[in-house]
C-alpha cells in the first residue's frame, strides 16, 4: 500500500512523551495532564485549558535505577516509567492523574512524589481510589474520587474551571477525534483492510499522547487520505485480534504483522477498544456522573472482580473477534502483571474451549519488540490459522 | 446408596431433639460453641461412591507397593536404626562425661545444643526435645491433650474426615499437627512454654472442628443437611462478618486445605502451585492464590457451602483467585466483598459500608437466615475484650522483659483477629489464662527464652508459611528474639457494640485493615514510616525483613527501605523466601542469610551453633 502521507511525522511523535506537540500546547498556555490508566477518565484531564498526556516511556534502555527502588520481580511499564521520571522525562508535567488500582503503578506514582521528579511549584499528584465493582455505590464511589481528588486538585492548583459547561465542551472535542479513529477503526473490519494493524496503532498512540485540538487536523486528513487508498492485491495470511494489558510500542503490532499477521483489533490497555468510544451525554443530569459510566461501563480491566464484568470481557473479546472477523486472538500480558497474569491464563483455555477461538497466550516484557522467541511464537500462530483455513477448506 | 435405613431415622430424631435443646440453651445464654447439632447433622454419605473411592486408593497403594524399591527402603531402615542406636551410645558417653552439676542443670533445664535433633532426609526430628524434667513433662502431657482433643473432636462425626482422608492429601498432613506444635514450642521452657501451648491448642480445636465441617459438607461425601448453613469466605476475609448470623456456619474456605497445611507441611502446596503453573499462570504471582487456584485445577477442594463471599484482599492476585472458584463451581453464588484500597480516605469508609450490606443482604437470601444485632454486639463486645489482652501483651513485650514471643503466639494472633474475631467464648478463657501467666511472669522478671536473649527483634513483611517457627530458630540459634511482626499489628480500635450504623462503618475500617492489607495497602507510608515507628516503640535492635520474592507490594519498595534504613542505621537483614514454595529460597538459605549478616556485619557468635548448620530440606 502507498505510504500514509504523515505516518512518519505521527512516528516521530512517539518517540518522546514530551513530544513537538505538547510543546506546542505548553506555549499555547496548556496545563499538561499527566496520567496512565484508563480508569481515570481521560475527558476530565482536558478540560478547560487543560490537555492530556497518556504517559509511555519511549526508547527504554536501562532501567537499573528503577529497578533498585522497586525490584526485577515488577512491571517493566512501572519500572520504565519511574526511570524516565527519574532521567528527568517527566518534568513537562503540571499534574499527574494517579489511581491506585493495581500496586506497582500506585509505587510508580509514589516513588513520583517521594523520589520529587517533578519540580513545578504548583505540580500535584492525587492518587484515587477505584473501585471493583459496577455497583450503584461504586459509581458514586468513583465520582465522589474524581470530584474531591482530581477536580478539586485542577482547580486548586491550576485555577482551571471545571464546571458542567467545561465538562461537556471538553467530552465534545474528545467525541470529535473518537468520531475519526472509529470511522478508521470500521475500515479494518473490511476483507482487504486499506490500514494495517500498525499504522493504526500508531494513529491511536498519537490521541492519547498529543493534545486533540492539534492532532485533529492530522488525523483528519488521513481519515480523508485512507478512504482513497488502495489496499494490496494480497490478502493477509491470517486475520488477529490482541487481547489483554498494556501495549504502548505499536513495534509490537508490526512484529506480529511482519509473521504474515493482520492485527484487526486492539482490546488492550492503550488500544482503541475501550478507550474511542464516543462519549454519549443527556441533557437531564450531569455530565460528570454519565461520563464516569460510561467509562466504568466500558472498561475491560481484569481489575473487575464482579461477575458481570468477568463475563463482559470474555463477551467483548468474542464480538470483536466476529466483528472484525479475525481468525485467532492473541491473549497477551505484560510480564508480571498480576491481573492479567491471572486473566490471561484461565480465559485463554475458555475463550478455545467454549468459544471455540484459537488462542495464542503469552506473556512479554515491555520492550518487547526485539525477542526472537515472540517473534517465532507468533510465526508458528500464523502457520497454524493457515493451516486450520485449509483445513476448514478441505471440508468443504 | 444412601444410608437410609431405620437407623438413620434413629439418629435424625436424636439430632432433632438435640437441636431443640440447643436452641433453648441459646435463648438462655448458655449456647455451646460450635453449635453441637452442627456435628450431629444428617450425613447423606453415598456408600457405593465411597466404596469405589476406597478401592481406588487401594488400587494406588496396591500399584506403589508394587514399585517402591523395598531392598532400598529397609537397607535405609537398618540404617536408621543404626544412626539412632549410635546417638543414643553417643548422647549416653556425653552424659556419663559431664560433671554431677552439669548433668543436673541438663536433667533440671534441659538439653542445651538442638541441632543435632535433625537428621538429613527425615521428616520429623530424630527425638523429642530434653525441655527439663519439669517442662518435658508438661509438654508431654500437652502433647497428649492434643491427641486427646483433635480424637475427641473427630469421634463426634468420625466417617465424614476419615472419607475425606481418602480423597484430599493436605488431610494426611493434619496427622503430623502435633509435630508442628513440637516445632513451635522448640527451645521453650516455662512460662512461655505453657502460654505457647494454651494458644496453639485453640487454634487446632478451631481446624479440628472445621475440618469435620468441612468433611460433612463436602458433596464427595454425600453433602451433609449442614451445607445449607455453611457461608464459605475466602481465607484471606476475615470472618467477622458472620457474627451477626449465629445459625450458620462460616468456614475460611481455603484455610485448611492450602493456608494453613502449608505452615503445617512445606511440601504441601507444590502440586498445587506446579499443577496452576501447567495451567498457564506465570511463576510471578504469589503461591497464596497461585495455590488456592491450583488447589482447584487438582480439585484438592471440598465441593461445599451455600455461597461464597470472595474478597478483594490484600492484594491484586487474591482479588483474581475468585474468577477460577466461579469457574470450578459455577452453581457456588458468590459475592465479592471488595474494600477501598486508599482506605485512609475517610470519604470511602461509606462505600465499604453499602458492600457491607449488600454482603449481608446477599447470605440472608441465599441462606434465609436473619442478621442479628444483638449476636454480633455480644461478639464484637468480646473481641474488644481480646484486643484489650492483645494490647497487654504488647506492652508487656515493649518492656526489657518481654514474655510472649515465638510462633505459637505470631499464629494464634493472626487466627484471632482473622478467623475467631471473638465467635469462641472458649477463647476467652485462654486469653485470660495467658494474661494470668504473662503477667506473673513479669512480675518475676523471667527470660521467654531463657538464656537466649541477646536482640530484640521486629519482623516486618509476610513471613515464608513454610518457615513459620522461623523466629523460633532465630531466638534458638542468635538470640534474636521477635517481640512483634508486622502481621500483628493491625486494628486495635474499639468496635462501635451500640450505634448500628457506626458499628458497620468499625467493621468496615476492621476489614480494611485486616492482615497484610494494613500495611501494604493505602500508600507507602503504611508499611515504611510505619516500620520506623514500630522500630522505636519496640526499641528493636534488628529487623528481619522479609522479602516474599512474589509479593509485588512489598517489592516495590525495597530501594526506599534500604535507603531510608540506611540513613537511620539500624541492622536490617533482608531474607528472600516464596511463601509457599520452598523450591526456590530453602529454609537453610533463609537461615544462611541471618548467619552471614550475624557474622560479618554484628561479629557475633551464635548461642547454639549446632544450629547454624543442618538439613532439614524434607522436613516438614
Amino acid at each position: 500500500m502507498k505510504d500514509l502521507k504523515h505516518m512518519i511525522y505521527f512516528e516521530n511523535l512517539l518517540d518522546n512523551a514530551d513530544n513537538e506537540l505538547v510543546e506546542q500546547a505548553k506555549k499555547d498556555g496548556k496545563f499538561i495532564m499527566g496520567y496512565t490508566c484508563y480508569h481515570i477518565p481521560e475527558v476530565l484531564l482536558n478540560v478547560d485549558n487543560c490537555v492530556s498526556v497518556r504517559l509511555r516511556a519511549p526508547r527504554t534502555g536501562s532501567i537499573d535505577i528503577s529497578t533498585y527502588y522497586m525490584s526485577n520481580y515488577v512491571c517493566e511499564f512501572a519500572r520504565a516509567l519511574l526511570e524516565r521520571a527519574i532521567e528527568g522525562g517527566f518534568q513537562f508535567l503540571d499534574g499527574l492523574a494517579a489511581v491506585d488500582a493495581c500496586s506497582m503503578m500506585n509505587r510508580f506514582y509514589e516513588h513520583f512524589s517521594i523520589l520529587k521528579c517533578n519540580e513545578k511549584d504548583h505540580f500535584f499528584l492525587p492518587i484515587l481510589d477505584v473501585p471493583y465493582k459496577t455497583e450503584d455505590f461504586s459509581y458514586r464511589h468513583m465520582q465522589r474520587q474524581l470530584e474531591t481528588r482530581l477536580l478539586a486538585a485542577m482547580h486548586e492548583n491550576l485555577g482551571v474551571d471545571i464546571s458542567d459547561a467545561a465538562i461537556r465542551k471538553a467530552v465534545a472535542e474528545h467525541n470529535e477525534v473518537c468520531k475519526v479513529m472509529q470511522e478508521i477503526s470500521e475500515m479494518r473490519k473490511a476483507d482487504n483492510p486499506v490500514i494495517t494493524g500498525y499504522e493504526f496503532h500508531v494513529l491511536n498512540l498519537v490521541t492519547y499522547t498529543c493534545p486533540k485540538y492539534l492532532i485533529l487536523p492530522y488525523l483528519k486528513e488521513t481519515l480523508e487520505e485512507l478512504k482513497k487508498r488502495k489496499p494490496d492485491k494480497q490478502l493477509p495470511r491470517a486475520r488477529v485480534g490482541i487481547v489483554g494489558s498494556e501495549i504502548d510500542d505499536p513495534e509490537f503490532t508490526k512484529m506480529i504483522e511482519a509473521a504474515g499477521a493482520r492485527v484487526v483489533f486492539d482490546r488492550h490497555c492503550f488500544g482503541s477498544i475501550p478507550g474511542r468510544e464516543v462519549i454519549e451525554l443527556t441533557d437531564d443530569e450531569d455530565a460528570l456522573p454519565q461520563i464516569v459510566r460510561h467509562y466504568m461501563n466500558t472498561s475491560e480491566c481484569a481489575r473487575y472482580i464482579a461477575d458481570n464484568k468477568v463475563h463482559q470481557r470474555r463477551e467483548t473479546a468474542d464480538r470483536l473477534a466476529k466483528e472484525f472477523k479475525a481468525d485467532g486472538i492473541i491473549y497477551e500480558q505484560m510480564k508480571y502483571c498480576d491481573f492479567w497474569g491471572f486473566e490471561r491464563a484461565l480465559v485463554s483455555h475458555i475463550m478455545a474451549d467454549e468459544y471455540g477461538w484459537p488462542i495464542l497466550s503469552i506473556d512479554r516484557l515491555y520492550n518487547a519488540r526485539g525477542s526472537g522467541q515472540l517473534r517465532t511464537r507468533f510465526q508458528a500462530f500464523v502457520e497454524s490459522l493457515e493451516i486450520k483455513k485449509i483445513q476448514k477448506g478441505g471440508k468443504k | 446408596m444412601v444410608l437410609s435405613t431405620e437407623l438413620l431415622g434413629i439418629r435424625n430424631a436424636l439430632a432433632e431433639k438435640r437441636e431443640i435443646k440447643a436452641k433453648k440453651a441459646a435463648a438462655n445464654g448458655k449456647a455451646k460453641f460450635p453449635n453441637p447439632a452442627f456435628f450431629r447433622a444428617k450425613d447423606n454419605i453415598d456408600w457405593k461412591a465411597q466404596g469405589k473411592n476406597l478401592m481406588e486408593v487401594v488400587g494406588i497403594c496396591t500399584e506403589m507397593f508394587k514399585e517402591a524399591d523395598h531392598k532400598a527402603f529397609w537397607k535405609l531402615q537398618a540404617e536408621r536404626c543404626k544412626d539412632d542406636l549410635n546417638r543414643c551410645i553417643l548422647e549416653f558417653k556425653q552424659a556419663t562425661q559431664m560433671s554431677p552439676e552439669e548433668l543436673k542443670d541438663v536433667f533440671l533445664n534441659g538439653e542445651k545444643t538442638l541441632g543435632k535433633l535433625y537428621r538429613k532426609g527425615d521428616m520429623a526430628t530424630v527425638r523429642r526435645e530434653w525441655k527439663g524434667a519439669v517442662d518435658t513433662a508438661y509438654d508431654f502431657k500437652e502433647w497428649l491433650k492434643m491427641w486427646g482433643m483433635l480424637l475427641m473432636t473427630f469421634s463426634k462425626d468420625l466417617v465424614p474426615a476419615l472419607n475425606s482422608a481418602l480423597y484430599y492429601r493436605w488431610m494426611i498432613s493434619y496427622f503430623c499437627c502435633v509435630g508442628f506444635m513440637d516445632k513451635n514450642t522448640f527451645g521453650q521452657k516455662g512460662s512461655a512454654l505453657r502460654m505457647s501451648h494454651l494458644m496453639i491448642y485453640d487454634i487446632f480445636r478451631y481446624v479440628a472442628e472445621n475440618l469435620v465441617f468441612l468433611a460433612k459438607c463436602d458433596k464427595k461425601n454425600g453433602n451433609s443437611v449442614l451445607n445449607k448453613k455453611v457461608v464459605l469466605f475466602d481465607e484471606m476475609t476475615m470472618g467477622q462478618i458472620m457474627a451477626g448470623f449465629p445459625d450458620l456456619v462460616g468456614i475460611p474456605y481455603q484455610l485448611m486445605p492450602v493456608f494453613l497445611v502449608s505452615e503445617i507441611d512445606q511440601l504441601t502446596c507444590i502440586p498445587y502451585i506446579d499443577a496452576v503453573e501447567s495451567f498457564g499462570l506465570p511463576a510471578d504471582t504469589c503461591p497464596v492464590p497461585s495455590s488456592e487456584c491450583g488447589a482447584l485445577v487438582i480439585d484438592a477442594l471440598p465441593h461445599m457451602g451455600s455461597c461464597f463471599i470472595s474478597s478483594s484482599m490484600p492484594c491484586d492476585g487474591s482479588v483474581m483467585a475468585s474468577e477460577y472458584m466461579s469457574r470450578r463451581f459455577p452453581d457456588l453464588p458468590v459475592y465479592h466483598l471488595t474494600f477501598p484500597v486508599r482506605y485512609e480516605y475517610e470519604e470511602t469508609t461509606q462505600d465499604a459500608v453499602e458492600d457491607i450490606k449488600g454482603c449481608i443482604k446477599f447470605v440472608e437470601e441465599i441462606t434465609g437466615a436473619k442478621w442479628n444485632w444483638d449476636a454480633y454486639f455480644k461478639q464484637m463486645k468480646r473481641f474488644n475484650e481480646e484486643t484489650a489482652y492483645e494490647l497487654q501483651k504488647w506492652e508487656v513485650n515493649k518492656t526489657d522483659y518481654p514474655q510472649i514471643i515465638g510462633p505459637c503466639y505470631e499464629l494464634f494472633r493472626k487466627w484471632n483477629y482473622e478467623m475467631d474475631g471473638g465467635a469462641d467464648p472458649r477463647t476467652m478463657r485462654t486469653f485470660e489464662k495467658v494474661n494470668d501467666i504473662m503477667m506473673k511472669a513479669y512480675e518475676r522478671r523471667e527470660e521467654a527464652w531463657r538464656g537466649k536473649m541477646k536482640y530484640r527483634g521486629i519482623v516486618w513483611s509476610c513471613p515464608a508459611h513454610y518457615y513459620a517457627n522461623f523466629s523460633n530458630w532465630l531466638a534458638n540459634c542468635w538470640g534474636i528474639d521477635i517481640l512483634v511482626e508486622m502481621e500483628s499489628l493491625n486494628f486495635t480500635k474499639v468496635l462501635e457494640t451500640e450505634d448500628k450504623e457506626e458499628a458497620l462503618m468499625d467493621l468496615a475500617r476492621l476489614y480494611e485493615r485486616m492482615v497484610m492489607r494494613r500495611h501494604t495497602n493505602g500508600g507507602y507510608h503504611n508499611v515504611v514510616d510505619e516500620l520506623w515507628r514500630q522500630v522505636e516503640d519496640w526499641r528493636a535492635e534488628i529487623i528481619i525483613m522479609y522479602q516474599n520474592v512474589a509479593c509485588k507490594n512489598m517489592a516495590t519498595l525495597q530501594g526506599i527501605l534500604d535507603d531510608q534504613c540506611r540513613d537511620k542505621n539500624y541492622h536490617m537483614i533482608w531474607i528472600e523466601h516464596d511463601l509457599m514454595d520452598p523450591r526456590t529460597v530453602s529454609r537453610k538459605n533463609m537461615r544462611g542469610k541471618v548467619n552471614e549478616y550475624m557474622r560479618t556485619v554484628m561479629r557475633a557468635e551464635p548461642i547454639d551453633p549446632t544450629l547454624e548448620e543442618f538439613d532439614d530440606e524434607t522436613a516438614m
